[in-house]
C-alpha cells in the first residue's frame, strides 16, 4: 500500500508520534472480566435509510488501530487509542464483548415498536485481521443474522482491508440487511487529508473501494471531518460544503458529519491548549449542511447525519457555552437528522437567538 | 492596466502619500495610506456607519453576495474596493470564476488568499505550506494574466521563508498589492518585521502597493505607515469589539472598566453611553463595533493629516510611548537599518517645526543624515585665525536671537571678524558651524531645554565637536563663550582628544551681561592674533559677507566638497527678497544669475548657468542621466532614466545629463530616493525646475 509514500512530506508525523506515544507507552492493564466487557454500547433514537428508527452502538475493545500504532503516527484528531489495548487481545475476548452486549440489550430490542441499525465500531478498522480476525466477524455476523429487527448494520474500515472477499462473506449471512461500510474520508480534500490530517488516504483508493462495495450490493457510509485543525471557519463550512456535493454525485448512500472533538493526547489538543486551535460552532455547522443542501435534491438521495461528540461542551462543537443555545443547537441538528428536512437548521425570527451569533460573526474570520 | 500606484509625496522613513487608480476614465482612486473597512451586514444596517463611512474611499468585501452588480454600481459609485475570501482556495477560484466580468470591469481586485494553515508546527512545515500555496497562486495569476491582484502573504514567524515568495511576485506582474497577513501579529518580534519590510523595499517593485492585516490594532497605525504600509485593514477590531473591548488608541480596555466614554463620536454619545453596562447585548457589541472602526478611521485621518502637514517623525514618535515595542522598533530602525533608510528620508522638510522629544529623536535618518554629511562635505575657509564656540539658542535661526545679536555686537566689532569661525553646539544636532545654520534641520528644530544634558547628547556634540575641529590647524586657538555644564562637558572631552589650546571667557551671572560680554571681547582680542593662517582672506570677493561664507558652504553640503568654489570662483553677491524669502546669487563679475536660497527649505536652487560650473562633476554630486536630448514637460519620470548616481535623497537635487553624459540638459528636485529608482519600471521621479530648449 501506498501509505508511506504519503507520508514523504508530512512534517507533523514526529509531532504526532510523539504526543500519542504516551497513551501508547501507558499499555492499560484490563482485567480478564473488563477484557470479556465492551467499552461501550447503548440504543438511541437515529435515522434509517428512510424512515426514522433505532441505533444499537456497540464499541469493541480491540489491540487497536494499526494506522495509529504504525510508523505513519496516525490522525491528527483521533485519540481513541486511549480505548485499546494495544497488546494482542484473544479473539475469545472479543467475541465476548459482543455476545456481551447484544444479550444485555436483545429483549429491549425485540420489544420496541421501532427498527435498528447496527452500529458496531472498534476505534479501528473492521476488516483488520489483526483487530478482529475472520473468526470473530463470522461469529458476529451469524449472530446478527439471527435478530430480524436489526434491519442496517454498520462497520467502519480503512480502505486497505476492504477487499471483495471479505464484502462477500459478510453479504452472504447477511443477505437480507442492508449493509453499510463506514470509511473515514474526512473530506474529498486529498491535500487537507494528507497533510493536515495525516489520513494516508488517497482519494483514488477510496473511489476503487466505494466501487468493490457497490459490486458487492453494500452501502457506502462517509464519515466527513468538520473544521479540522488548520482550518479556520469559514475553510471548514466550504471544504465540508463541497465533499457532500462531491459525494452526493458519487452517489454515497450516507455521509456523516463529524465536528471535530478534542481528544487526548492528539495533535489537535495539543494545538487546542495553546488557543491555535477552536473547535467549530455550530452556526458554521448549519450554514454548511444549507449550504451543500441548497437544491434539496440531495437529501433525497443521500442520507445526512450527525452526531458530534461532546456537543455544547468546550472540547466539542459548540457556541458559546450557555448550556441553553448549546441545547437548542443540539436539538435542531437532531430533529434534522431524524427528518432530513433542512428546515430545522434554519433559523426564524422568532425562535430563539443568542447573543452569541454576534459574537460568531464578527469572529469567524479570525478563528 | 499599466499602472496601478501612484506615488504622489515620499514621507520620511518609507511612508508615502499616494492613490491607487481604480478607474482613470472615471477618476476613482483611492489615496494611500488608507483603512479598510470591512462590510458587514451587521454594521451596514446601522445608519451611523451609513453616514460615517459614505465617503470612505475603499471597502473589504468579505462575502461573494456584495459582488453583485447592481449592489456596487448603485451605492458606491466612487469607492474602490477588495475582495477577501476567507476559506478554501478552491472556493476562491470559483468565486473568481463565477465573477469574472465583475472584477474586470468594477475595479474590484481580489486578493488571493492563503488561509490555511492557521498555524504551524515546524519551519519544515511552513515551508511546505508556503511552497504548495505559491503553486496555487502562480495557477490562478497565470490564468488571468489581464486581472489586478493582491497576493497574501504568510511566513508563519520564520522571515527567511519570505524568499520564497520573490519570484512569484517578480515573475508576475500583475500582482499589485501585497497582503502581509501574519507579519505585524506578535510585535514583539519586531527584528522579524524589519527584516521582511526591507527585503520588499530593497529587492521588490517600490510600487507595489502594501497591505497589513492579521492581529493589528490602531496604535500601531503610525509605525507601520512609516515602515511603508499603504493599506490597513482593521478586520481585527471586530474580533475585539466581539471581546468586549474599547478602543481608545492608547489603550484598549474591556467596556466594563469604562466609567466615562472618551470619545465624542456619535456612537458614544448616544446608544452605547446607555447600554455600556448591560451584560449580554448583542446591541452593545454592535454599538462597540461600530465606536471601534470609527475610532480607527478617525485615528487613521489624522494620521494622513500629519503625513501631509506636520513632521511625521515626530508623530511616529509620540504614538510610539504607547507601546514598548514600537519604542525598540525605531530604536533598531534608526541605528541598524540607517544605510538603508537615509535614502528614503526627505533631506528637508519645509514649514515644519520639528520637535525632538528626547533619546527617541536623536537617531531620526534625517538627524543622522544631516551630521554625516555636515562632517563629510565641511572643509575650513582656509583665512581662519580664530575659533568661536557658543551655545545654541531657542530663536532659530540663531542669529536672529537675542544672545546671537548680543554675540555678534561684539564680534563684528573686529574688523577682522570673517576670520573667526564660530561653532555652536546643541542637542541634537551637533555642532554647527555658522554658515550652515540656515539649512534643515538647523533651522527648523525644537527640543526642551533645562541645562541638564544626558550623556547621549553630550556624547554626540562632542563627536560632531571634535571631528569637526581635527579639520583645523592645531594652533588655532579657541574661545568658549558658554556656561551650562552640559556645554563644559562637551568641551572637557574634546580637550581630552585634541592638542589645541581652549580658552574661556569669564562669565558673570549669564553669557549676555555686559560684564561677560567684555570678557569675550578682551579674549577676542588677546587672541585673534596668535595664529597666522597661511592664506589670508581673498579681498576682492565679498568674503566679508555673512551670506557669501554661508552661500559658499552650503553650496559644499548639498553639491559635495569644494561645490562652492566652483560655482562661486569669480566671487558672489546676494540680494534678499523679503517677500518671496529667497536670497538671489549674482555672480560678482559678470552679474550673472546663478540660483536661490530659499529660506523655508534651507536650499540652494542653481540654475543652469550656477550648475554648469559643477562640471565636471566630482564623486559626491548628485546626477541623473535622461534617455534623450531634450526634456519635455516638467516631470522626469522612471523610464526616461536610463543612469543615476547612488545617493539620490528625496527633496535633494540633481543633475540631469543627456543621453551620453555629456551635456547637462536640466536641473531637478528629486520626489524620490535612489533605491526607489533602483526599484521601480514608472513613477514619477523628479520635478524639471529647469531645462534646455
Amino acid at each position: 500500500m501506498s501509505m508511506k509514500k504519503l507520508n514523504e512530506n508530512n512534517f507533523l508525523v514526529e509531532k504526532i508520534k510523539a504526543l500519542r506515544s504516551k497513551a501508547i507507552k501507558k499499555k492499560p492493564q484490563f482485567e480478564d472480566e473488563q477484557l470479556d466487557k465492551p467499552v461501550s454500547f447503548w440504543i438511541k433514537e437515529d435515522r434509517l435509510l428512510k424512515e426514522k428508527g433505532k441505533e444499537f452502538t456497540v464499541i469493541l475493545r480491540t489491540k487497536g488501530c494499526s494506522w495509529a500504532l504504525g510508523e505513519t503516527g496516525g490522525c491528527s484528531m483521533c485519540g481513541y487509542i486511549q480505548d485499546s489495548t494495544i497488546e494482542e487481545i484473544d479473539h475469545i475476548h472479543i467475541i465476548n464483548q459482543f455476545n456481551y452486549a447484544l444479550e444485555k440489550k436483545i429483549k429491549e430490542i425485540s420489544a420496541d415498536k421501532d427498527d435498528f441499525v447496527l452500529k458496531i465500531f472498534n476505534s479501528g478498522s473492521f476488516f483488520d485481521d489483526d483487530e478482529i480476525s475472520a473468526d470473530v466477524r463470522e461469529h458476529i455476523y451469524n449472530r446478527i443474522a439471527e435478530v430480524p429487527k436489526i434491519k442496517e448494520i454498520v462497520v467502519e474500515s480503512r480502505v486497505d482491508y476492504i477487499t471483495r472477499e471479505k464484502l462477500k462473506i459478510m453479504k452472504n449471512i447477511l443477505k437480507n440487511k442492508y449493509i453499510e461500510v463506514a470509511i473515514g474520508l474526512e473530506t474529498t480534500n486529498d491535500y487537507i487529508r494528507n497533510t493536515y490530517i495525516n489520513k494516508g488516504l488517497k482519494f483514488e483508493d477510496f473511489l476503487n473501494a466505494v466501487q468493490i462495495s457497490k459490486d458487492n450490493n453494500i452501502g457506502v457510509r462517509v464519515y466527513l471531518l468538520f473544521k479540522p485543525p488548520f482550518l479556520n471557519e469559514q475553510t471548514a463550512i466550504d471544504d465540508c460544503a463541497s465533499s457532500i456535493q462531491k459525494l452526493a454525485e458519487l452517489k454515497v448512500n450516507t455521509i456523516s458529519i463529524n465536528p471535530l472533538n478534542i481528544q487526548k493526547n492528539s495533535l489537535v489538543e495539543y494545538l487546542w491548549y495553546q488557543n491555535r486551535y477552536r473547535p467549530p460552532w455550530f452556526y458554521s455547522l448549519f450554514k454548511c449542511i444549507i449550504k451543500a443542501c441548497k437544491d434539496n435534491s440531495i437529501l433525497d438521495s443521500v442520507r445526512i447525519i450527525s452526531s458530534p461528540s461532546g456537543a455544547g461542551t468546550k472540547r466539542g462543537i459548540h457556541n458559546c457555552l450557555k448550556r441553553d443555545c448549546n441545547e437548542f443547537m443540539i436539538n435542531s441538528l437532531k430533529e434534522f437528522v431524524i427528518t432530513q428536512n433542512i428546515t430545522c437548521l434554519i433559523k426564524k425570527d422568532d425562535s430563539y437567538s443568542c447573543d452569541c451569533l454576534i459574537k460568531y460573526q464578527l469572529q469567524k474570520n479570525f478563528i | 492596466m499599466n499602472y496601478f500606484f501612484e506615488l504622489i509625496t515620499k514621507g520620511i522613513g518609507f511612508s508615502r502619500v499616494g492613490r491607487i487608480i481604480c478607474s482613470k476614465e472615471s477618476k476613482r482612486f483611492i489615496s494611500t495610506p488608507n483603512i479598510l473597512v470591512p462590510m458587514k451586514k451587521s454594521l451596514m444596517n446601522h445608519i451611523s456607519f451609513l453616514e460615517e463611512f459614505e465617503d470612505h474611499e475603499v471597502f473589504l468585501i468579505l462575502k461573494e453576495f456584495y459582488l453583485k452588480i447592481g449592489f456596487l454600481r448603485e451605492k458606491f459609485k466612487h469607492t474602490g474596493f477588495i475582495y477577501k475570501h476567507n476559506g478554501s482556495m478552491e472556493k476562491f477560484k470559483e468565486i473568481l470564476a463565477n465573477n469574472i466580468d465583475i472584477f474586470s470591469e468594477d475595479n474590484i481586485i481580489p486578493l488571493i488568499p492563503f488561509n490555511i494553515p492557521t498555524t504551524t508546527i515546524n519551519k519544515e512545515f511552513a515551508k511546505n505550506e508556503i511552497i504548495n500555496f505559491i503553486s496555487d497562486a502562480n495557477q490562478i495569476l497565470n490564468q488571468y494574466q489581464n486581472l489586478d491582484f493582491g497576493l497574501s502573504i504568510k511566513i508563519f514567524e520564520h522571515p527567511e521563508l519570505f524568499d520564497l515568495y520573490l519570484p512569484l511576485i517578480k515573475d508576475n506582474s500583475n500582482v499589485r498589492i501585497i497582503n502581509l497577513v501574519d507579519l505585524f501579529d506578535v510585535f514583539s518580534k519586531y527584528r522579524n518585521i524589519l527584516k521582511v519590510v526591507f527585503q520588499i523595499k530593497q529587492e521588490l517593485d517600490n510600487n507595489l502597493v502594501l497591505m497589513a492585516s492579521g492581529r493589528i490594532i490602531p496604535k500601531l497605525y503610525p509605525i507601520l505607515v512609516y515602515l511603508g504600509i499603504d493599506l490597513i485593514d482593521c478586520s481585527y477590531l471586530l474580533y475585539l469589539s466581539s471581546e468586549n473591548f474599547y478602543d481608545t488608541i492608547e489603550h484598549l480596555l474591556p467596556i466594563y472598566k469604562l466609567k466615562y466614554l472618551p470619545c465624542p463620536c456619535p456612537i458614544c454619545k448616544r446608544k452605547l453611553k446607555y447600554i455600556r453596562e448591560d451584560k449580554y447585548s448583542s446591541d452593545k457589541i454592535e454599538q462597540l463595533t461600530l465606536h471601534n472602526i470609527i475610532s480607527a478611521y478617525t485615528y487613521m485621518n489624522k494620521i494622513k493629516l500629519y503625513l501631509r502637514m506636520e513632521d511625521f517623525r515626530g508623530f511616529v514618535e509620540k504614538s510610539s510611548f504607547d507601546d514598548m515595542n514600537i519604542i525598540s522598533m525605531l530604536k533598531v530602525l534608526d541605528k541598524q537599518y540607517f544605510n538603508a533608510m537615509k535614502l528614503e528620508t526627505p533631506i528637508t522638510q519645509a514649514n515644519r517645526l520639528i520637535n525632538c522629544f528626547g533619546p527617541s529623536s536623536y537617531y531620526r535618518p534625517d538627524f543622522q543624515e544631516f551630521r554625516e554629511r555636515l562632517l563629510k562635505s565641511f572643509t575650513p575657509e582656509s583665512w581662519t585665525k580664530l575659533i568661536i564656540i557658543l551655545p545654541c539658542s531657542a530663536k532659530k535661526p540663531y542669529s536672529e536671537s537675542k544672545s546671537h545679536r548680543k554675540f555678534h555686537s561684539i564680534i563684528r566689532k573686529f574688523r577682522d571678524f570673517p576670520d573667526f569661525q564660530e561653532i555652536i553646539l546643541t542637542s541634537p544636532l551637533g555642532s554647527i558651524p555658522r554658515q550652515l545654520e540656515n539649512i534643515y534641520p538647523v533651522n527648523s528644530y525644537d527640543i526642551s531645554v533645562t541645562g541638564d544634558w544626558d550623556n547621549e547628547e553630550i556624547t554626540i556634540a562632542s563627536n560632531m565637536l571634535i571631528k569637526l575641529l581635527e579639520k583645523y590647524d592645531k594652533d588655532i586657538p579657541i574661545i568658549c563663550h558658554l556656561k551650562e555644564p552640559g556645554y563644559l562637558k562637551i568641551i572637557d572631552n574634546a580637550r581630552l582628544k585634541l592638542k589645541n589650546k581652549f580658552h574661556f571667557t569669564e562669565v558673570k551671572s549669564n553669557l549676555t551681561t555686559i560684564e561677560s560680554l567684555k570678557s569675550l571681547e578682551n579674549s577676542i582680542r588677546d587672541l585673534k592674533d596668535s595664529f597666522k593662517p597661511l592664506e589670508p582672506l581673498p579681498k576682492i570677493k565679498n568674503f566679508s559677507k555673512s551670506w557669501t561664507r554661508k552661500i559658499n558652504k552650503i553650496l559644499d553640503y548639498q553639491f559635495g566638497t569644494r561645490a562652492g568654489e566652483k560655482i562661486c570662483s569669480n566671487g558672489i553677491r546676494t540680494r534678499k527678497n523679503d517677500r518671496r524669502h529667497q536670497i538671489e546669487i549674482i555672480d560678482l563679475t559678470n552679474n550673472e544669475n546663478l540660483g536661490k536660497f530659499y529660506f523655508n527649505t534651507g536650499q540652494i536652487e542653481l540654475n543652469l548657468s550656477g550648475a554648469n560650473r559643477l562640471l565636471p562633476l566630482n564623486e559626491n554630486t548628485n546626477y541623473m542621466v535622461f534617455d534623450g536630448q531634450l526634456i519635455k514637460g516638467n516631470t522626469l519620470f522612471r523610464p526616461g532614466i536610463i543612469n543615476y548616481s547612488p545617493n539620490l535623497f528625496p527633496k535633494d537635487f540633481t543633475l540631469i545629463f543627456d543621453k551620453d553624459k555629456k551635456n547637462l540638459i536640466g536641473l531637478g528636485k528629486l520626489e524620490v530616493g535612489s533605491n526607489y529608482i533602483k526599484n521601480s519600471k514608472t513613477g514619477k521621479i523628479a520635478n524639471v525646475y529647469e531645462k534646455i530648449k
